[in-house]
């Protein structure tokens, strides 16, 4: 089974008001959301709020829904939407240390350090870094989704169905020449 | 096409920034309503207060927006390890405000005064969300879920 139909199958079961499929259908599309919600340059708490917002308004409208394959589509797109109305919106927050931190690594959202004790890791972030936004957001997804659903990635990014392999090679193409030009990428150790 | 180095690089932009492991709980306990038909309120500020260097003494003032109603509070830390909710409603009314509290922990509800101020004390840490009764002409208001 294709994962369009599959996620779709989990949506109309969750539409029934089978929990358990709700439930499944959040460990399968929330790794990518996290990644759609940080690719639109929102830090670690905002994004975990926004991808829960985004389930909310999901099962709000939830029998609104046309076409049930569509599902990880509308969750991506319904992401990028809150999380651009959350960028918009003037943020009086006094931050607290980690925030500080945060912003004063650039560009883009930084990961939690204590992930990247790896130095190879932290050759792949620097170089992932240089990259268009576009390709940061692409890969991230791509590369957190077993089985990419081009298809319903394009739609929910707002690409031309096409577009998405040949992009997804162009951005993975340059990342890679930068990484094998690093010797810190090279080096086993 | 992707060949074993194309796989690598993908892997390890998967291990770069991965979801708080948190994250799916806090989505599950969120959507885990029994009426899902209500607005949602957007968490709009976050403000902290107090020295910051002893956690009894600081304070968390949150603001979540929907379109018919504002709902702020200050979350206030006890020192027995609980905290205090300070709430207020704008308009303010004397709506019905449910707290829900992680299973098996019974929801807690009570009833604004007519200015919108509404108190929940002696609420654990951890895992909490806010309805809101709608009032004359207004439905349900929920919130995301928040770590206390």
């Amino acid at each position: 089974m294709s994962a369009d139909v599959h996620l779709g199958a989990l949506l109309q079961r969750a539409r029934d008001g089978d929990r358990e499929s709700l439930r499944e259908l959040v460990h399968e599309l929330n790794p990518v959301l996290w990644r759609v919600a940080r690719g639109q340059g929102l830090s670690a708490d905002d994004a975990a709020d926004v991808v829960q917002t985004t389930w909310l308004e999901l099962l709000r409208r939830i029998h609104e829904i046309r076409t049930p394959r569509a599902v990880t589509a509308w969750l991506i797109t319904a992401t990028r939407r809150e999380s651009w109305h959350r960028r918009r919106r003037d943020r009086r927050d006094v931050p607290d240390s980690d925030g500080v931190l945060d912003a004063a690594v650039d560009p883009g959202p930084a990961p939690d350090q204590r992930v990247l004790t790896d130095e190879r890791d932290r050759v792949l972030w620097r170089h992932f870094a240089k990259l268009s936004d576009r390709c940061r957001e692409l890969l991230s997804i791509v590369a957190e989704v077993r089985r990419p659903d081009y298809g319903a990635i394009a739609a929910g990014l707002g690409m031309p169905h096409g577009s998405i392999g040949p992009t997804r090679a162009r951005c993975l193409a340059k990342l890679r020449t930068m990484l094998l030009a690093d010797p810190g990428w090279g080096r086993h150790d | 096409m992707t060949d074993s180095v194309d796989a690598e690089i993908l892997e390890g932009i998967a291990r770069l920034d991965p979801a708080p492991p948190d994250l799916d709980e806090r989505v599950l306990f969120a959507i885990e309503l029994d009426q899902v038909d209500a607005e949602v309120a957007r968490l709009t500020e976050t403000a902290y207060a107090g020295s910051g260097a002893r956690a009894a003494e600081r304070t968390r003032t949150i603001t979540f927006e929907a379109d018919s109603r504002t709902v702020m509070i200050t979350v206030v830390e006890r020192s027995d390890n609980l905290v205090r909710i300070d709430g207020w409603l704008a308009p303010g009314a004397a709506l019905r405000v449910e707290l829900r509290l992680p299973e098996p922990t019974a929801s807690r509800t009570v009833v604004a005064d007519p200015a919108g101020r509404f108190v929940f004390d002696e609420v654990p840490h951890g895992l909490a969300q806010l309805l809101v009764d709608g009032g004359t002409g207004t439905g349900r208001v929920v919130t995301p879920s928040l770590v206390l």
